[in-house]
Protein backbone atom coordinates (compact mmCIF):
# COMPACT_ATOMS: atom_id res chain seq x y z
CA UNK A 1 0.00 0.00 0.00
CA UNK A 2 1.50 3.47 -0.96
CA UNK A 3 1.62 6.28 1.79
CA UNK A 4 -0.95 8.02 0.11
CA UNK A 5 -3.64 5.55 -0.03
CA UNK A 6 -2.46 4.45 3.73
CA UNK A 7 -3.13 7.84 4.29
CA UNK A 8 -6.63 7.98 3.10
CA UNK A 9 -8.09 5.03 3.88
CA UNK A 10 -7.22 5.60 7.74
CA UNK A 11 -9.18 9.02 7.37
CA UNK A 12 -11.67 8.15 10.16
CA UNK A 13 -8.79 8.49 12.43
CA UNK A 14 -8.43 11.95 11.01
CA UNK A 15 -11.89 12.72 11.73
CA UNK A 16 -11.46 11.30 15.58
CA UNK A 17 -8.48 12.77 16.32
CA UNK A 18 -9.77 16.05 15.09
CA UNK A 19 -12.88 15.98 17.46
CA UNK A 20 -10.83 14.88 19.83
CA UNK A 21 -9.70 17.68 19.90
CA UNK A 22 -12.95 20.20 19.32
CA UNK A 23 -14.96 18.42 21.85
CA UNK A 24 -12.13 17.73 24.61
CA UNK A 25 -11.16 21.39 24.51
CA UNK A 26 -14.19 23.05 25.82
CA UNK A 27 -15.84 20.06 27.11
CA UNK A 28 -17.20 20.82 30.84
CA UNK A 29 -16.82 24.69 31.03
CA UNK A 30 -19.42 27.04 31.13
CA UNK A 31 -19.55 28.45 28.32
CA UNK A 32 -18.57 25.35 25.90
CA UNK A 33 -17.71 26.13 22.63
CA UNK A 34 -18.82 29.82 23.30
CA UNK A 35 -15.48 30.17 24.55
CA UNK A 36 -13.91 29.86 21.41
CA UNK A 37 -15.17 33.31 19.85
CA UNK A 38 -14.53 34.75 23.10
CA UNK A 39 -10.72 34.41 22.34
CA UNK A 40 -10.86 36.78 19.22
CA UNK A 41 -12.94 39.47 20.30
CA UNK A 42 -11.33 40.03 23.80
CA UNK A 43 -8.02 39.95 21.00
CA UNK A 44 -10.08 42.63 19.05
CA UNK A 45 -11.11 44.83 21.32
CA UNK A 46 -7.72 45.50 22.57
CA UNK A 47 -6.46 45.75 19.24
CA UNK A 48 -9.41 47.83 18.35
CA UNK A 49 -8.28 50.64 21.70
CA UNK A 50 -5.13 50.43 20.76
CA UNK A 51 -4.27 51.12 17.17
CA UNK A 52 -7.77 52.72 16.27
CA UNK A 53 -8.42 54.91 19.36
CA UNK A 54 -4.95 55.54 20.14
CA UNK A 55 -2.55 55.36 17.45
CA UNK A 56 -5.13 56.32 14.92
CA UNK A 57 -4.81 53.68 12.22
CA UNK A 58 -6.77 53.91 9.51
CA UNK A 59 -7.82 51.28 6.76
CA UNK A 60 -8.73 52.33 3.46
CA UNK A 61 -12.54 52.60 2.82
CA UNK A 62 -13.66 49.14 1.38
CA UNK A 63 -13.90 49.35 -2.01
CA UNK A 64 -16.43 48.98 -3.41
CA UNK A 65 -17.83 47.94 -0.19
CA UNK A 66 -17.48 50.69 1.19
CA UNK A 67 -16.82 49.65 4.48
CA UNK A 68 -14.92 51.68 6.54
CA UNK A 69 -15.22 50.24 9.98
CA UNK A 70 -11.73 49.19 12.11
CA UNK A 71 -12.81 46.10 13.99
CA UNK A 72 -14.12 44.00 10.89
CA UNK A 73 -11.41 45.40 8.79
CA UNK A 74 -8.91 44.13 11.24
CA UNK A 75 -10.66 40.62 12.16
CA UNK A 76 -10.34 39.99 8.35
CA UNK A 77 -6.95 39.71 9.08
CA UNK A 78 -6.61 38.56 12.34
CA UNK A 79 -8.40 35.76 12.00
CA UNK A 80 -6.53 33.99 9.16
CA UNK A 81 -3.24 35.10 10.73
CA UNK A 82 -4.80 33.04 14.13
CA UNK A 83 -5.35 30.03 12.14
CA UNK A 84 -2.17 30.34 11.17
CA UNK A 85 -0.12 30.88 14.16
CA UNK A 86 -2.55 28.01 16.22
CA UNK A 87 -1.91 25.47 13.37
CA UNK A 88 2.12 26.33 13.50
CA UNK A 89 2.48 25.90 17.01
CA UNK A 90 -0.01 23.73 17.71
CA UNK A 91 1.09 21.25 14.70
CA UNK A 92 4.54 21.41 15.58
CA UNK A 93 4.30 20.34 19.36
CA UNK A 94 1.76 17.63 18.19
CA UNK A 95 4.40 14.73 18.07
CA UNK A 96 5.82 15.50 21.17
CA UNK A 97 2.76 16.31 22.76
CA UNK A 98 1.66 12.67 21.49
CA UNK A 99 5.08 10.76 22.41
CA UNK A 100 3.33 8.01 24.20
CA UNK A 101 1.21 7.15 21.21
CA UNK A 102 3.81 6.94 19.01
CA UNK A 103 6.00 5.18 21.00
CA UNK A 104 2.90 2.06 21.26
CA UNK A 105 1.31 2.05 18.49
CA UNK A 106 1.51 2.30 14.64
CA UNK A 107 -0.77 4.40 12.69
CA UNK A 108 -0.02 6.92 10.30
CA UNK A 109 1.98 9.86 11.79
CA UNK A 110 1.08 12.49 9.50
CA UNK A 111 -2.75 12.45 11.30
CA UNK A 112 -1.41 14.32 14.20
CA UNK A 113 -0.50 17.33 12.40
CA UNK A 114 -3.57 17.23 10.50
CA UNK A 115 -5.97 16.42 12.94
CA UNK A 116 -4.78 19.97 14.30
CA UNK A 117 -5.26 21.98 11.19
CA UNK A 118 -8.67 19.73 11.39
CA UNK A 119 -9.61 21.03 14.74
CA UNK A 120 -8.30 24.65 14.51
CA UNK A 121 -9.77 25.22 11.29
CA UNK A 122 -13.35 23.93 13.09
CA UNK A 123 -12.81 26.61 15.52
CA UNK A 124 -11.62 29.19 12.60
CA UNK A 125 -14.39 28.32 10.73
CA UNK A 126 -17.17 29.24 12.92
CA UNK A 127 -15.17 32.74 13.33
CA UNK A 128 -15.16 33.43 9.95
CA UNK A 129 -18.88 32.56 9.72
CA UNK A 130 -19.75 34.51 12.64
CA UNK A 131 -17.27 37.54 10.68
CA UNK A 132 -18.82 37.11 7.42
CA UNK A 133 -22.45 37.59 9.49
CA UNK A 134 -21.35 41.16 10.98
CA UNK A 135 -19.36 42.07 7.37
CA UNK A 136 -22.99 41.98 6.05
CA UNK A 137 -25.09 43.26 8.84
CA UNK A 138 -22.65 46.77 8.73
CA UNK A 139 -23.26 46.67 5.06
CA UNK A 140 -21.16 44.63 3.36
CA UNK A 141 -21.78 42.22 0.92
CA UNK A 142 -19.62 39.17 1.36
CA UNK A 143 -21.68 36.49 1.07
CA UNK A 144 -21.13 35.48 -3.03
CA UNK A 145 -17.27 35.87 -2.43
CA UNK A 146 -17.58 32.87 0.65
CA UNK A 147 -16.59 30.53 -2.31
CA UNK A 148 -13.60 31.92 -3.04
CA UNK A 149 -12.79 32.70 0.54
CA UNK A 150 -13.08 28.89 1.58
CA UNK A 151 -10.61 28.08 -1.30
CA UNK A 152 -8.12 30.38 0.09
CA UNK A 153 -8.90 28.71 4.03
CA UNK A 154 -7.21 25.70 2.45
CA UNK A 155 -4.88 27.23 0.33
CA UNK A 156 -3.73 28.83 3.69
CA UNK A 157 -4.14 25.64 5.84
CA UNK A 158 -2.13 23.51 3.69
CA UNK A 159 0.39 26.32 3.85
CA UNK A 160 0.23 26.33 7.38
CA UNK A 161 0.24 23.02 7.77
CA UNK A 162 3.40 22.04 5.40
CA UNK A 163 5.36 24.51 7.87
CA UNK A 164 4.05 22.86 11.15
CA UNK A 165 5.45 19.63 9.47
CA UNK A 166 8.73 20.81 8.96
CA UNK A 167 8.47 22.51 12.49
CA UNK A 168 7.16 19.34 14.18
CA UNK A 169 10.16 17.14 12.57
CA UNK A 170 12.56 20.09 13.81
CA UNK A 171 11.32 19.94 17.45
CA UNK A 172 11.87 16.21 17.96
CA UNK A 173 15.98 16.95 17.05
CA UNK A 174 15.90 20.58 18.88
CA UNK A 175 13.21 20.23 21.93
CA UNK A 176 13.69 24.32 22.24
CA UNK A 177 12.45 25.29 18.50
CA UNK A 178 9.55 25.97 19.48
CA UNK A 179 10.63 29.14 21.86
CA UNK A 180 12.11 30.52 19.26
CA UNK A 181 9.31 29.62 16.69
CA UNK A 182 6.82 31.27 19.39
CA UNK A 183 9.34 34.78 19.12
CA UNK A 184 9.53 34.51 15.44
CA UNK A 185 5.47 34.39 14.97
CA UNK A 186 5.66 37.39 16.85
CA UNK A 187 8.04 39.25 15.21
CA UNK A 188 6.39 38.17 11.87
CA UNK A 189 2.86 39.35 12.79
CA UNK A 190 3.88 43.07 12.86
CA UNK A 191 5.84 42.40 9.67
CA UNK A 192 2.34 41.54 8.21
CA UNK A 193 -0.30 44.63 7.55
CA UNK A 194 -2.89 43.11 10.10
CA UNK A 195 -3.45 45.89 12.88
CA UNK A 196 -1.93 48.74 10.00
CA UNK A 197 -2.84 48.77 6.83
CA UNK A 198 -0.89 48.32 4.00
CA UNK A 199 -0.03 51.69 2.48
CA UNK A 200 1.47 52.69 5.55
CA UNK A 201 4.58 50.67 4.40
CA UNK A 202 3.98 52.18 1.00
CA UNK A 203 4.72 55.36 1.90
CA UNK A 204 7.25 54.68 3.72
CA UNK A 205 8.97 53.02 0.52
CA UNK A 206 8.40 55.81 -1.42
CA UNK A 207 10.12 57.98 1.05
CA UNK A 208 13.03 55.97 1.51
CA UNK A 209 13.47 53.34 -1.46
CA UNK A 210 11.09 50.99 -3.80
CA UNK A 211 13.68 48.07 -2.47
CA UNK A 212 11.36 48.10 1.14
CA UNK A 213 8.23 47.46 -0.22
CA UNK A 214 10.04 44.65 -2.56
CA UNK A 215 11.60 43.34 0.55
CA UNK A 216 8.17 43.24 2.74
CA UNK A 217 5.99 41.76 0.55
CA UNK A 218 8.07 39.05 0.13
CA UNK A 219 6.22 37.68 3.00
CA UNK A 220 3.56 35.21 2.16
CA UNK A 221 1.41 35.82 5.14
CA UNK A 222 1.19 39.88 3.40
CA UNK A 223 -0.44 37.65 0.43
CA UNK A 224 -3.15 35.48 2.15
CA UNK A 225 -4.16 38.59 4.22
CA UNK A 226 -4.37 40.55 1.24
CA UNK A 227 -6.72 38.00 -0.08
CA UNK A 228 -8.65 37.68 2.73
CA UNK A 229 -9.18 41.79 2.95
CA UNK A 230 -9.91 41.84 -1.03
CA UNK A 231 -12.45 38.70 -0.56
CA UNK A 232 -14.67 39.65 2.48
CA UNK A 233 -14.02 43.42 3.49
CA UNK A 234 -13.53 44.61 -0.50
CA UNK A 235 -16.27 42.42 -1.83
CA UNK A 236 -13.64 42.33 -4.86
CA UNK A 237 -11.51 39.70 -7.04
CA UNK A 238 -8.50 38.99 -5.26
CA UNK A 239 -5.02 40.46 -7.04
CA UNK A 240 -4.11 38.04 -9.58
CA UNK A 241 -0.66 38.13 -8.36
CA UNK A 242 -1.39 37.64 -5.24
CA UNK A 243 -3.47 34.62 -5.77
CA UNK A 244 -0.34 33.42 -7.86
CA UNK A 245 1.76 33.76 -4.99
CA UNK A 246 -0.91 32.15 -2.58
CA UNK A 247 -0.85 28.69 -4.41
CA UNK A 248 3.26 28.46 -5.26
CA UNK A 249 4.10 29.06 -1.90
CA UNK A 250 1.57 26.46 -0.54
CA UNK A 251 2.71 24.20 -3.11
CA UNK A 252 6.07 24.22 -2.29
CA UNK A 253 5.84 24.92 1.30
CA UNK A 254 3.08 21.54 2.05
CA UNK A 255 4.90 19.70 -0.55
CA UNK A 256 8.56 19.96 1.52
CA UNK A 257 6.99 19.75 5.02
CA UNK A 258 5.15 16.39 3.85
CA UNK A 259 8.49 14.79 2.22
CA UNK A 260 10.39 16.00 5.51
CA UNK A 261 7.86 14.30 7.47
CA UNK A 262 7.39 11.31 5.67
CA UNK A 263 11.26 10.70 5.47
CA UNK A 264 11.40 11.09 9.47
CA UNK A 265 8.26 9.23 10.38
CA UNK A 266 9.62 6.06 10.30
CA UNK A 267 12.63 7.09 12.92
CA UNK A 268 10.07 9.01 15.36
CA UNK A 269 9.37 6.32 18.17
CA UNK A 270 12.97 6.07 18.77
CA UNK A 271 14.06 9.57 18.44
CA UNK A 272 11.19 10.80 20.96
CA UNK B 1 3.73 -27.80 9.73
CA UNK B 2 1.45 -25.04 8.23
CA UNK B 3 2.65 -21.97 6.70
CA UNK B 4 4.19 -18.87 8.12
CA UNK B 5 2.12 -15.55 9.53
CA UNK B 6 4.95 -13.99 10.39
CA UNK B 7 8.56 -14.48 9.15
CA UNK B 8 11.01 -12.77 10.51
CA UNK B 9 14.39 -12.71 8.35
CA UNK B 10 17.87 -11.71 9.81
CA UNK B 11 16.88 -8.36 11.50
CA UNK B 12 18.65 -6.17 13.40
CA UNK B 13 18.29 -3.89 14.89
CA UNK B 14 19.95 -0.42 16.26
CA UNK B 15 19.94 2.00 18.68
CA UNK B 16 21.83 5.16 19.23
CA UNK B 17 22.87 4.99 23.26
CA UNK B 18 23.79 9.32 23.88
CA UNK B 19 26.98 9.86 26.19
CA UNK B 20 26.12 13.59 25.62
CA UNK B 21 23.13 14.57 24.10
CA UNK B 22 22.41 18.13 22.81
CA UNK B 23 18.51 18.62 22.01
CA UNK B 24 18.63 22.67 21.77
CA UNK B 25 19.57 24.78 19.52
CA UNK B 26 20.97 27.29 21.95
CA UNK B 27 23.84 25.23 22.37
CA UNK B 28 24.59 23.88 18.99
CA UNK B 29 24.62 27.53 17.70
CA UNK B 30 25.70 28.99 19.80
CA UNK B 31 28.49 26.38 21.73
CA UNK B 32 28.93 24.14 18.55
CA UNK B 33 28.47 20.92 20.94
CA UNK B 34 27.10 17.99 18.78
CA UNK B 35 26.06 14.82 20.34
CA UNK B 36 28.16 12.06 20.91
CA UNK B 37 26.65 8.55 20.97
CA UNK B 38 27.52 4.85 20.64
CA UNK B 39 25.46 2.47 18.78
CA UNK B 40 24.16 -0.43 20.71
CA UNK B 41 22.39 -3.72 18.58
CA UNK B 42 19.19 -4.66 20.59
CA UNK B 43 18.75 -7.03 18.05
CA UNK B 44 21.33 -9.20 15.88
CA UNK B 45 20.11 -11.01 13.12
CA UNK B 46 17.34 -12.82 14.70
CA UNK B 47 15.73 -15.08 12.26
CA UNK B 48 12.21 -17.10 12.57
CA UNK B 49 8.95 -18.28 11.65
CA UNK B 50 5.60 -17.62 13.40
CA UNK B 51 3.19 -20.48 12.10
CA UNK B 52 -0.17 -19.38 11.35
CA UNK B 53 -2.48 -20.47 13.91
CA UNK B 54 0.11 -20.91 16.77
CA UNK B 55 0.50 -19.18 19.53
CA UNK B 56 4.26 -17.68 20.19
CA UNK B 57 6.09 -16.89 23.19
CA UNK B 58 8.92 -14.79 23.52
CA UNK B 59 11.16 -15.44 26.26
CA UNK B 60 14.16 -14.31 27.44
CA UNK B 61 15.71 -11.75 30.46
CA UNK B 62 15.11 -8.12 31.08
CA UNK B 63 16.68 -5.92 28.16
CA UNK B 64 17.06 -8.61 25.52
CA UNK B 65 15.17 -7.23 22.66
CA UNK B 66 12.05 -8.80 23.03
CA UNK B 67 9.54 -5.65 23.18
CA UNK B 68 11.94 -4.49 20.51
CA UNK B 69 11.49 -7.16 18.78
CA UNK B 70 7.41 -6.88 18.85
CA UNK B 71 7.48 -2.96 18.24
CA UNK B 72 9.65 -4.63 15.03
CA UNK B 73 6.48 -6.53 14.44
CA UNK B 74 4.09 -3.51 15.05
CA UNK B 75 5.83 -1.38 12.68
CA UNK B 76 6.64 1.09 15.30
CA UNK B 77 9.91 0.82 14.87
CA UNK B 78 11.84 -0.26 11.60
CA UNK B 79 14.85 -2.55 11.65
CA UNK B 80 18.21 -1.53 10.46
CA UNK B 81 18.46 -4.60 8.75
CA UNK B 82 16.46 -7.56 7.30
CA UNK B 83 12.85 -7.92 7.16
CA UNK B 84 9.63 -9.12 8.37
CA UNK B 85 6.80 -10.02 6.93
CA UNK B 86 3.52 -11.10 7.84
CA UNK B 87 0.08 -12.08 6.43
CA UNK B 88 -3.28 -10.82 7.19
CA UNK B 89 -3.62 -7.60 9.83
CA UNK B 90 -1.24 -7.39 12.73
CA UNK B 91 -2.79 -5.64 15.96
CA UNK B 92 -0.23 -5.00 18.90
CA UNK B 93 -1.46 -4.61 22.59
CA UNK B 94 2.26 -3.12 24.01
CA UNK B 95 0.36 -0.57 26.51
CA UNK B 96 -3.65 -0.12 26.36
CA UNK B 97 -5.57 2.90 26.58
CA UNK B 98 -2.60 5.20 25.29
CA UNK B 99 -4.41 8.11 23.10
CA UNK B 100 -7.53 8.25 25.69
CA UNK B 101 -8.79 11.86 26.11
CA UNK B 102 -9.61 12.09 29.67
CA UNK B 103 -12.40 14.65 29.00
CA UNK B 104 -14.00 12.57 26.90
CA UNK B 105 -16.62 9.82 28.23
CA UNK B 106 -15.67 6.26 27.82
CA UNK B 107 -17.99 5.46 24.50
CA UNK B 108 -16.28 8.31 22.38
CA UNK B 109 -12.85 6.78 23.65
CA UNK B 110 -13.85 3.29 22.77
CA UNK B 111 -14.72 4.83 18.91
CA UNK B 112 -11.49 7.04 19.08
CA UNK B 113 -9.14 4.15 20.75
CA UNK B 114 -10.75 1.89 17.84
CA UNK B 115 -9.76 3.92 14.95
CA UNK B 116 -6.03 4.40 16.64
CA UNK B 117 -5.76 0.53 16.54
CA UNK B 118 -7.19 0.97 12.80
CA UNK B 119 -10.99 -0.29 13.31
CA UNK B 120 -13.72 1.54 11.24
CA UNK B 121 -16.74 3.26 12.67
CA UNK B 122 -18.44 0.28 11.36
CA UNK B 123 -16.50 -2.25 13.13
CA UNK B 124 -16.60 -0.21 16.61
CA UNK B 125 -20.25 0.12 16.11
CA UNK B 126 -20.54 -3.98 15.63
CA UNK B 127 -18.00 -4.74 18.32
CA UNK B 128 -19.37 -1.81 20.70
CA UNK B 129 -21.33 -4.22 23.21
CA UNK B 130 -18.88 -6.83 23.32
CA UNK B 131 -16.14 -3.93 24.59
CA UNK B 132 -18.37 -3.05 26.60
CA UNK B 133 -19.28 -5.99 28.18
CA UNK B 134 -15.75 -7.26 28.66
CA UNK B 135 -14.71 -4.51 30.06
CA UNK B 136 -16.94 -4.60 32.23
CA UNK B 137 -17.68 -0.78 33.04
CA UNK B 138 -20.81 -0.56 31.18
CA UNK B 139 -21.99 1.63 34.33
CA UNK B 140 -19.59 4.10 33.51
CA UNK B 141 -19.49 4.38 29.78
CA UNK B 142 -21.59 7.64 29.68
CA UNK B 143 -18.84 9.20 31.82
CA UNK B 144 -15.34 11.13 30.97
CA UNK B 145 -12.89 8.53 31.39
CA UNK B 146 -10.94 10.76 34.16
CA UNK B 147 -13.00 9.67 36.71
CA UNK B 148 -12.25 5.81 36.09
CA UNK B 149 -10.39 4.02 38.43
CA UNK B 150 -6.72 3.13 36.87
CA UNK B 151 -8.00 -0.49 36.64
CA UNK B 152 -10.99 0.56 34.53
CA UNK B 153 -9.00 2.34 32.57
CA UNK B 154 -7.13 -0.06 31.76
CA UNK B 155 -9.83 -3.17 31.14
CA UNK B 156 -11.58 -0.77 28.99
CA UNK B 157 -8.14 0.01 26.75
CA UNK B 158 -7.83 -3.68 26.66
CA UNK B 159 -11.07 -4.28 25.38
CA UNK B 160 -10.68 -1.99 22.65
CA UNK B 161 -7.49 -3.60 21.69
CA UNK B 162 -8.43 -7.37 21.78
CA UNK B 163 -11.82 -6.61 19.87
CA UNK B 164 -10.04 -5.13 16.65
CA UNK B 165 -10.11 -9.18 15.16
CA UNK B 166 -6.63 -8.73 13.45
CA UNK B 167 -4.78 -12.12 12.37
CA UNK B 168 -1.85 -12.07 13.87
CA UNK B 169 -1.78 -10.36 17.56
CA UNK B 170 1.24 -9.17 19.41
CA UNK B 171 0.93 -8.56 23.30
CA UNK B 172 3.50 -7.57 25.35
CA UNK B 173 3.99 -8.65 29.30
CA UNK B 174 0.09 -6.87 29.53
CA UNK B 175 -1.47 -10.19 31.27
CA UNK B 176 -0.11 -8.52 34.50
CA UNK B 177 -3.20 -5.86 34.51
CA UNK B 178 -6.64 -6.21 36.06
CA UNK B 179 -7.72 -8.41 38.68
CA UNK B 180 -7.67 -12.35 38.49
CA UNK B 181 -11.06 -12.70 36.86
CA UNK B 182 -10.44 -10.56 34.14
CA UNK B 183 -7.10 -12.35 33.51
CA UNK B 184 -8.73 -15.64 33.41
CA UNK B 185 -11.75 -13.66 30.67
CA UNK B 186 -8.83 -12.75 29.13
CA UNK B 187 -6.50 -16.11 28.55
CA UNK B 188 -10.25 -17.09 27.35
CA UNK B 189 -10.08 -14.38 24.67
CA UNK B 190 -6.59 -15.80 23.65
CA UNK B 191 -8.15 -19.62 23.71
CA UNK B 192 -11.13 -18.32 21.42
CA UNK B 193 -8.15 -16.64 18.96
CA UNK B 194 -6.49 -19.52 19.24
CA UNK B 195 -9.51 -21.55 18.36
CA UNK B 196 -10.37 -18.90 15.34
CA UNK B 197 -7.30 -20.10 13.56
CA UNK B 198 -5.57 -17.01 14.51
CA UNK B 199 -1.85 -16.30 15.34
CA UNK B 200 -0.89 -14.68 18.89
CA UNK B 201 2.66 -13.56 20.11
CA UNK B 202 3.38 -12.88 23.27
CA UNK B 203 5.92 -11.67 25.54
CA UNK B 204 5.26 -13.05 29.08
CA UNK B 205 7.26 -13.34 32.38
CA UNK B 206 4.96 -16.10 33.79
CA UNK B 207 6.64 -19.98 32.85
CA UNK B 208 2.83 -20.86 33.68
CA UNK B 209 1.56 -18.04 31.04
CA UNK B 210 3.49 -19.58 28.50
CA UNK B 211 3.27 -23.41 29.97
CA UNK B 212 -0.56 -23.10 29.81
CA UNK B 213 -1.18 -20.95 26.79
CA UNK B 214 1.78 -21.55 24.18
CA UNK B 215 2.64 -24.24 21.53
CA UNK B 216 5.52 -22.16 20.17
CA UNK B 217 8.29 -20.43 21.77
CA UNK B 218 11.81 -18.46 21.16
CA UNK B 219 14.06 -17.49 23.40
CA UNK B 220 16.17 -14.01 23.04
CA UNK B 221 19.48 -13.17 24.89
CA UNK B 222 21.06 -9.95 24.73
CA UNK B 223 19.84 -9.10 21.18
CA UNK B 224 20.60 -12.79 19.43
CA UNK B 225 17.79 -15.91 19.31
CA UNK B 226 19.33 -18.45 21.48
CA UNK B 227 16.63 -21.39 20.32
CA UNK B 228 13.23 -21.39 18.14
CA UNK B 229 10.66 -24.25 17.94
CA UNK B 230 8.48 -25.98 20.47
CA UNK B 231 7.33 -24.11 23.46
CA UNK B 232 7.89 -27.31 25.64
CA UNK B 233 11.63 -27.78 24.46
CA UNK B 234 12.56 -23.77 24.50
CA UNK B 235 11.21 -23.45 27.85
CA UNK B 236 13.22 -26.45 29.13
CA UNK B 237 16.61 -25.29 27.95
CA UNK B 238 15.58 -21.62 29.21
CA UNK B 239 14.65 -22.52 32.88
CA UNK B 240 17.68 -24.69 32.30
CA UNK B 241 19.96 -21.64 32.00
CA UNK B 242 18.12 -19.39 34.32
CA UNK B 243 19.01 -22.01 37.13
CA UNK B 244 22.24 -22.14 35.89
CA UNK B 245 22.57 -18.39 36.10
CA UNK B 246 21.03 -18.75 39.45
CA UNK B 247 23.77 -20.94 40.93
N1 LIG C 1 14.54 3.66 22.35
C1 LIG C 1 15.64 3.06 22.82
N2 LIG C 1 16.83 3.71 22.81
C2 LIG C 1 17.95 3.11 23.27
N3 LIG C 1 18.00 1.88 23.75
C3 LIG C 1 16.87 1.16 23.80
C4 LIG C 1 15.62 1.72 23.34
N4 LIG C 1 14.66 0.78 23.51
C5 LIG C 1 15.27 -0.30 24.05
N5 LIG C 1 16.59 -0.07 24.22
C6 LIG C 1 17.58 -1.04 24.75
O1 LIG C 1 17.46 -2.23 24.01
C7 LIG C 1 17.62 -3.35 24.87
C8 LIG C 1 16.45 -4.28 24.71
O2 LIG C 1 15.31 -3.69 25.28
P1 LIG C 1 13.88 -4.39 25.30
O3 LIG C 1 13.57 -4.83 23.94
O4 LIG C 1 12.93 -3.46 25.96
O5 LIG C 1 14.13 -5.64 26.25
P2 LIG C 1 13.08 -6.63 26.91
O6 LIG C 1 11.71 -6.25 26.47
O7 LIG C 1 13.50 -7.98 26.45
O8 LIG C 1 13.26 -6.49 28.39
C9 LIG C 1 17.77 -2.81 26.27
O9 LIG C 1 19.14 -2.84 26.61
C10 LIG C 1 17.28 -1.40 26.18
O10 LIG C 1 18.01 -0.58 27.06
MG1 LIG D 1 10.06 -5.51 27.55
Amino acid sequence: MTYLSELFASRELFYNLTMRDVKGKYRRTVLGQLWSLINPLATMLVYTLVFSFIFRARPSVGDPSGLDIYPLWLMTGLLPWLFFTRVVTGGMSSVIGNAGLIKKVYFPRMHLPFSVAGSVGYTWAIEMGVLVVALTVFGGMPLIWVPVAVLFMVLLALFALGLAMLLAIGNVYFRDLQHFTSIALQMWMYLTPIIYPLHLVEDQAEVHGQWILDVYRLNPMERFVSVFRELLYDNRWPDLGDSLVCVAWTVAMFTIGFLVFKRSEKRLAELL
Amino acid sequence: MSEAAVVVDDVSKKFRLYKEKNDSLKTAFMRGRRSVHEDFWALKDVSFEVPEGSTFGLVGRNGSGKSTLLKCLAKILYPNSGSISSRGKVASLLEVGSGFHPELSGRENVYLNGSILGMSRKDVDKKFDEIVDFSGVRKFIDQPVKNYSSGMYVRLGFSVAINVDPDVLVVDEILAVGDAAFQAKCKEKFAEFRRAGKTVILVTHSMGNIRDMCDHAAWLDNGSLVQVGDAQSVMKAYTADIDKGDR
